[in-house]
């Protein structure tokens, strides 16, 4: 890369180009539009129950030894994770096109139930796309979709995880133009995504820089957040961005290890290719297939990074690093114990990075990390991972109770 | 079609496609879609002479790569296949060039990712090489960098860069594609992805008026052509009429790749 790369775009077939169009037109339109302001504003705070608390971690602080530590917690958002947020902003955008459906792929489920939450709200149809080894991973959440009226299609084939649920919700939405609103779940896919998840997202830095302006009277030294496609990182950072002083760190998955397959991160092996709409960094083989990933997380478990994280990246304004699940499973019992939080396991990402920093850093200096969701949704992964033998008995009653 | 003289002129089987289209009387013609290394490398050889002695007159040859955004359930998983069984960009690229010794005029189709990753020129100077005629990209839009990149080194190289078109395309995209557009118009029955069902969009005739007043490229059309009555049915609007789901299909069932051959056979006007 000698030359600076423009990422992001909008490569997709001829017959999405009008839709598109409409869709940046609409958005473009509601930047501007004090009704939908005022709309999207009230269902934030009266609906998902915005403003996030920010926690100080006064435990962990004191027990790592180095900054203080805060903690933005989205989990305390409506459904659990900050996805609500870019789904409600989405939602009123598709009513405001006509729209009678929404469509939604899936990784850990969080922005399904996410999806098909605010479709309930706002009487609106929902179709959620979900990989069938993340159905596996994330059954809860698939009965929590069916039970809020959603259709959850698993995706069959490809490596049935994220990336093949949004090549399915692609194509679903391209048989279902007229009637569907695709609700993309992160700051990826092609033009408006990735901006529009992200103005409606950037919501959490702002709030992040009043709450610690009224506790600290300053701005963070670092905020760390976890890195999948990016939504929730996107928003934590980019109210921080013009501010130089503030490091902005992006945690992604690191697996199992940092061959092909066992990890997620772009930091590791991520390469420029075009892929779902966007241009940007993904995990690709030298053939440029795309590659597989793995994460503990589901949410985290994708190739590609959001566009304008990867530009953000590329000028040295981001700084990307990865936290192995091990480290994240660790993570989550740390400030579980310590905090009274149980982080999902994708957000246990950015704590584990919190975790290595933390201590080296100098006590007036203050991190903040974002717990993009909570960890309700991961009970039976983190069961498994601290091989919880009682669980294990109870699944098995429970199973015996069925019938 | 004085554009599509010009712009592949150079080019000995773009000739071929040219006067292939130009003799073709009232009669259209039928593109029939492969994938190279389906069901393995070499049998794929076999599937394009078997489309040839069935009588198709242009042969598409798609590369297959991991996530084709624009395909139907068949073909995605057909190419997942093949890319299990070993194919690669460079294998593929391989078939292309013996695929094109049939003497049928070969269309390439990919998707902007194998392209990019190989990168745009040594890419097109793979297939020229090889002795494509045309290229298609559903997923790179013309006015992209990538695209603008395409259509530079297509254009030099005498292949055409064909787009993909579909009902529902309003006419001002249609007339910023048509002034870079070469070869033909691939225009979809409907909107949606290949394969999936026979319902064509009933606008779709209304539709290719509407390409045919906004250039003189001729017009192919396919998505979801599966009977000799959908065959018939599209030939009454279109230049070309494309299958592709139908012959995997018809692979799959039997496993033998004189099935192939039938099916094209029976497909025939």
């Amino acid at each position: 890369m000698t030359e600076r790369e423009t990422f992001g775009g909008a490569y997709i077939p001829e017959m999405l180009w009008e839709t598109l169009q409409q869709l940046i037109a609409a958005f473009e339109k509601a930047k501007r539009d004090p009704e939908f302001q005022k709309e999207f504003r009230d269902l934030l705070k009266n609906f998902s129950g915005r403003p996030t608390p920010l926690i100080f971690a006064e435990r962990a602080t004191k027990k790592l030894g180095g900054a203080k530590i805060y903690l933005k917690n989205e989990g305390a958002n409506h459904t659990g994770a900050h996805k609500i947020t870019h789904c409600l902003g989405q939602g009123l955008l598709a009513k405001k096109l006509g729209k009678k459906m929404l469509i939604a792929e899936t990784g850990a489920g969080q922005h399904g139930v996410a999806t098909a939450t605010v479709a309930a709200k706002l009487g609106l149809e929902c179709v959620v796309f979900m990989g069938n080894e993340d159905i596996r991973r994330q059954r809860p959440n698939v009965f929590l979709m069916e039970r809020l009226g959603a259709k959850v299609i698993p995706v069959e084939y490809g490596s049935k995880t994220l990336k093949d649920a949004v090549n399915e919700a692609l194509k679903f939405w391209m048989e279902n133009l007229e009637k569907a609103h695709y609700c993309i779940g992160s700051v990826l896919g092609p033009k408006p995504y990735p901006e529009m998840n992200r103005y409606f997202q950037s919501i959490i830095g702002r709030e992040i820089r009043s709450e610690l302006q009224e506790r600290e009277g300053k701005l963070p030294d670092v905020v760390v957040a976890c890195v999948g496609g990016g939504s929730n990182a996107i928003g934590s950072f980019y109210d921080f961005v013009p501010e130089s002083s503030v490091r902005l760190i992006g945690v992604e998955a690191g697996g199992i290890g940092k061959k092909v397959g066992q990890h997620a991160s772009r930091k590791i092996a991520g390469v420029l290719g075009i892929f779902q709409g966007y241009k940007s960094l993904f995990l690709q083989t030298d053939d440029g297939q795309i590659a597989p990933t793995h994460s503990i997380s589901a949410g985290l478990d994708y190739p590609g990074l959001g566009p304008e994280l990867a530009d953000l990246y590329q000028e040295g304004r981001l700084e990307l690093t990865y936290a192995l699940d091990t480290e994240a499973v660790a993570a989550v019992d740390f400030f579980a114990k310590l905090e009274g939080v149980i982080s999902a396991l994708e957000s246990a990402h950015a704590l584990a990075h919190v975790i290595k920093i933390a201590p080296k850093m100098k006590k007036d200096h203050i991190i903040v990390a974002t717990l993009s969701g909570r960890g309700d949704k991961d009970l039976f992964n983190f069961a498994r991972a601290f091989k919880d033998k009682s669980f294990r008995d109870f699944l098995k009653d429970e199973y015996n109770r069925y019938d | 079609m004085t554009r599509m003289t010009t712009s592949i002129e150079k080019n000995h089987q773009g000739v071929a496609l040219m006067v292939l289209l130009e003799n073709r009387g009232k009669k259209s013609l039928f593109m029939a879609h492969m994938i190279a290394g389906l069901p393995t490398i070499s049998e794929s050889i076999q599937v394009a002479k078997a489309l040839a002695k069935g009588g198709a007159d242009i042969i598409e040859v798609q590369i297959p790569f991991s996530d084709p955004m624009a395909d139907g359930p068949t073909i995605a998983v057909a190419c997942e296949e093949a890319l299990k069984k070993g194919a690669t960009v460079k294998k593929a690229l391989e078939v292309v060039k013996k695929v094109a010794k049939f003497k049928k005029p070969v269309v390439v189709m990919t998707y902007a990712n194998p392209i990019y990753r190989m990168g745009i020129p040594k890419f097109i100077k793979t297939i020229s090489n090889a002795g494509a005629v045309g290229l298609i990209v559903p997923d790179c839009p013309f006015d992209t960098m990538e695209g603008w990149s395409l259509l530079a080194t297509c254009k030099a190289a005498g292949i055409a860069l064909i787009p993909v078109v579909s009902p529902g395309v309003p006419k001002e995209r249609l007339e910023t594609l048509a002034k870079d557009a070469t070869g033909f118009w691939y225009c979809t029955t409907r909107q949606g992805i290949t394969g999936a069902t026979s319902v064509f969009a009933s606008d779709l005739p209304a539709f290719i008026k509407t390409l045919r007043s906004t250039s003189e490229l001729p017009v192919a059309v396919g998505f979801g052509v599966k009977s000799k009555k959908d065959v018939k049915d599209l030939s009454k609007v279109a230049d070309i009429v494309i299958a592709g789901s139908v012959f995997v299909v018809a692979l799959k069932k039997n496993k033998k790749i004189s099935a192939v051959e039938k099916t094209m056979s029976q497909l025939k006007l």
